[in-house]
């Protein structure tokens, strides 16, 4: 009994020893935390490697990144950012989503990362707007969707359909896709945001970039005889039968796979697809620019931002500033280009890739970026507003009565 | 101090003050964040009265949502309840491969309802999906519908993945009433000369009325409680056709960022839902004092 005894202390003593060691030994490092809805494979892993890059040039700092489903973070957020244990750094997006929290005071600005350079010498100044709120920063930037019309070369090829570039061009593609008998435009609106980039698109085309920041702001009514003109076009393309029968039914992924399977033609999506576009049929896949639909409009892309944020709670701010200058930096976004083919930021980058470098002079050729209807606008408005524009795609004659329903909920909003 | 006397309540204090810590408060927070306009985001708030439920009864997509409801719980009671209580009376007895169907039957219930969801939105997508593939198949074309996508039906779809599911409860329920069925009451009938149906009718049924009033309830309760399975096959689309109030709720507060607007649909729903639970509980105190 007594030796049982010994033998339970001495244990006892060894586990408690062990449990203190670490804590004893560890330097004193300063701690960082990044919260990140990098969560799937093919985006978790090149940002694990970028952390370990970082720490690697600054051991000084005790990175933890914690990882959370995209759906999560999004309401997550809101605690975090409250908390009085934010975290240092967050992933997010840029433009009304961001000005959201920058509005309530709840971000710090990042000026302080792009000094002494500036952020107009080391970022491409489309992308200011979507990082900015009252004169400062708040969102450093990293990569960026471009929205254009993918589509098949084979399917265009096979029935010698040219690249359509305005409008008329546009329909006679349509028009010989049907009769081949495809479905010319594959759209998956299960989850609406994908009816939204076409309504940015005609409103883009046909009204312009002012006219559409404003809607977005709220100033401009919806019964505007100039949306109802942009509207016009799209209802062409919606009577003549354009589009995949039944898309609420789909994901865009669903909707996607229709071209897959050779039974639809084009798509207009985030340069995202790639990521879902399986691998047999990549070369298979180019994209185009939306096709002009008013000669004296300029060319305007929505071009969604993505990147990082400070919290005005974090405790450790020098440590995410060094973070954050880091992920600025051209070593970083160019790792990321080159294992994500996504387009980064930063002024004067040049790919390798021809699609990528395709992708940014797309956007550097436009007169002027937008963010995106449910990232600019506000989340209550975009939730019924795009509702009313799945109803309109099934429904094209109610555009009178949804277009005034949408005013009505409008002027509630942004009263 | 005798010990008895305080000893059941030093056992409940524990659960009491979990229950209470847990339950009670975070209800009575709810009901007042329903009085203000908070974004679920800032730090602070300003308390608007009753504007939030005035809101709501001129709310289109709120009445929209509260009349599926009222579909969903048509549906649950009038279909989900007499399917299982036939499935309970054909498999309660001992024939061969009765408790194998039995099984079958109950396997639905095992699912989340997120997995049932996206089964079932594959079992009804509009081009390959099985129904519609079956339907062309044995020549009933005409039959083939958009099942999620034409708002006049959605509500009537979804409400049928869920029942898939729900039929094998009420089933459950409903065989653990038959237990109890007094066999000397039958057999007593059957002597009588009752037939089958009169057995049903007049013996069996009033002996099953306390497990009826179960299956009711729990039904009601499930389908003002319906969400994971409506988000999963129509995020209450096409434009809130087959939208429900707690997938309403869900959206206001957590994608709109209107936390005390989701707290008033949170509170209306809390209430129907009480409504529901307060008649079962005065029916069932009501017949323990009557069997035992």
């Amino acid at each position: 009994m007594r030796s049982n005894r010994y033998a339970l202390l001495l244990t006892l003593t060894v586990c408690l020893m062990l449990a203190v060691a670490p804590i004893l030994a560890a330097p004193a490092r300063q701690p960082l935390v990044v919260n990140s809805y990098y969560s799937d494979s093919a985006s978790s892993k090149p940002f694990e490697q970028l952390v370990a890059m970082f720490s690697k040039q600054h051991p000084e700092y005790d990175v933890t990144v914690n990882v959370v489903a995209h759906e999560d973070f999004k309401i997550l957020l809101r605690t975090w950012l409250n908390s009085a244990d934010a975290p240092d750094v967050v992933t997010w997006m840029g433009g009304e989503r961001m000005r959201y929290f920058a509005r309530k005071g709840l971000l710090a600005p990042v000026d302080a990362v792009y000094t002494p350079s500036g952020f107009d010498n080391q970022v491409a100044p489309a992308f200011r707007n979507a990082c900015s709120f009252n004169g400062k920063l708040y969102l450093v930037p990293r990569d960026f969707e471009w929205w254009a019309v993918y589509y098949r070369k084979s399917i265009f090829e096979k029935h010698k359909i040219p690249v359509p570039q305005t409008w008329p061009e546009f329909l006679d593609a349509c028009d010989r896709l049907k009769k081949a008998g495809l479905t010319p435009i594959a759209i998956g609106t299960k989850n609406m945001w994908p009816a939204a980039g076409w309504f940015g698109v005609f409103n883009l085309r046909v009204n312009g970039l002012d006219f559409y920041q404003d809607l977005c702001d709220g100033t401009i009514a919806y019964t505007d005889p100039r949306l109802k003109n942009a509207m016009d076009y799209w209802k062409v393309l919606l009577e003549r039968g354009y589009f995949l029968d039944n898309h609420s039914s789909y994901g865009w992924r669903e909707a996607a796979a229709f071209i897959y399977r050779g039974e639809a033609a084009m798509m207009l999506m985030g340069s995202f697809i790639t990521d879902d576009i399986p691998a047999s049929l990549a070369d298979d896949f180019d994209f185009f620019r939306f096709p002009v639909i008013r000669k004296d409009v300029g060319l305007v892309e929505q071009v969604p931002v993505n990147g990082f944020m400070i919290p005005a709670r974090a405790k450790n701010k020098d440590a995410a500033v060094a973070f954050l200058k880091f992920m600025a930096s051209k070593e970083a976004q160019d790792f990321v280009a080159n294992t994500q083919s996504y387009p980064v930021v930063y002024k004067g980058f040049q790919s390798r890739d021809p699609y990528l470098q395709k992708g940014f002079n797309l956007i550097s050729g436009s007169d002027g970026a937008m963010q995106f209807y449910d990232i600019d606008t506000d989340p209550e408005m975009a939730d019924i507003g795009m509702n009313a524009l799945v109803e309109f795609m099934m429904f094209p004659v109610r555009i009178d009565t949804i277009l005034r329903n949408l005013e009505v909920q409008r002027q509630r909003i942004f009263k | 101090m005798n010990r008895d006397h305080w000893t059941p309540y030093a056992f409940l204090a524990a659960p009491v003050t979990i229950y209470l810590v847990w339950v009670i408060i975070p209800i009575v927070q709810t009901m007042v964040l329903s009085l203000s306009d908070w974004d679920g985001v800032s730090s602070t708030l300003s308390l608007v009265g009753f504007d939030n439920y005035k809101r709501l009864l001129s709310d289109p997509y709120f009445i929209r949502s509260l009349k599926n409801n009222v579909t969903w719980i048509v549906a649950f009671v009038f279909l989900s309840l007499p399917i299982g209580l036939a499935m309970a009376m054909l498999f309660n007895n001992s024939m061969k491969g009765s408790r194998l169907f039995k099984t079958l039957i109950y396997l639905p219930m095992t699912l989340s309802f997120v997995v049932v969801g996206q089964v079932w939105s594959w079992i009804l997508e509009p081009k390959y999906g099985a129904l519609n593939t079956f339907l062309r198949f044995v020549g009933l074309d005409s039959l083939a519908r958009p099942w999620l996508s034409d708002p006049g039906i959605v509500t009537y779809s979804v409400i049928a993945a869920a029942l898939w599911r729900q039929v094998s409860y009420s089933m459950i329920l409903f065989l653990a009433g038959l237990q109890n069925v007094p066999r000397e009451q039958v057999e007593a009938a059957l002597v009588d000369g009752a037939n089958g149906w009169q057995r049903f009718r007049y013996v069996i049924l009033p002996a099953l009325w306390p497990s009826t009033v179960v299956t009711i309830t729990v039904s009601i309760i499930d389908s003002l409680r319906a969400f994971d399975i409506v988000h999963v096959l129509t995020r209450g689309g096409p434009f809130y056709s087959s939208s429900v109030i707690a997938n309403y709720m869900y959206i206001q507060a957590f994608n709109n960022y209107r936390m005390g607007y989701g707290s008033a649909i949170a509170v209306v729903q809390f209430l129907m839902t009480l409504v529901f639970i307060l008649a079962y509980l005065a029916s069932a105190l009501r017949r323990e004092v009557d069997y035992t």
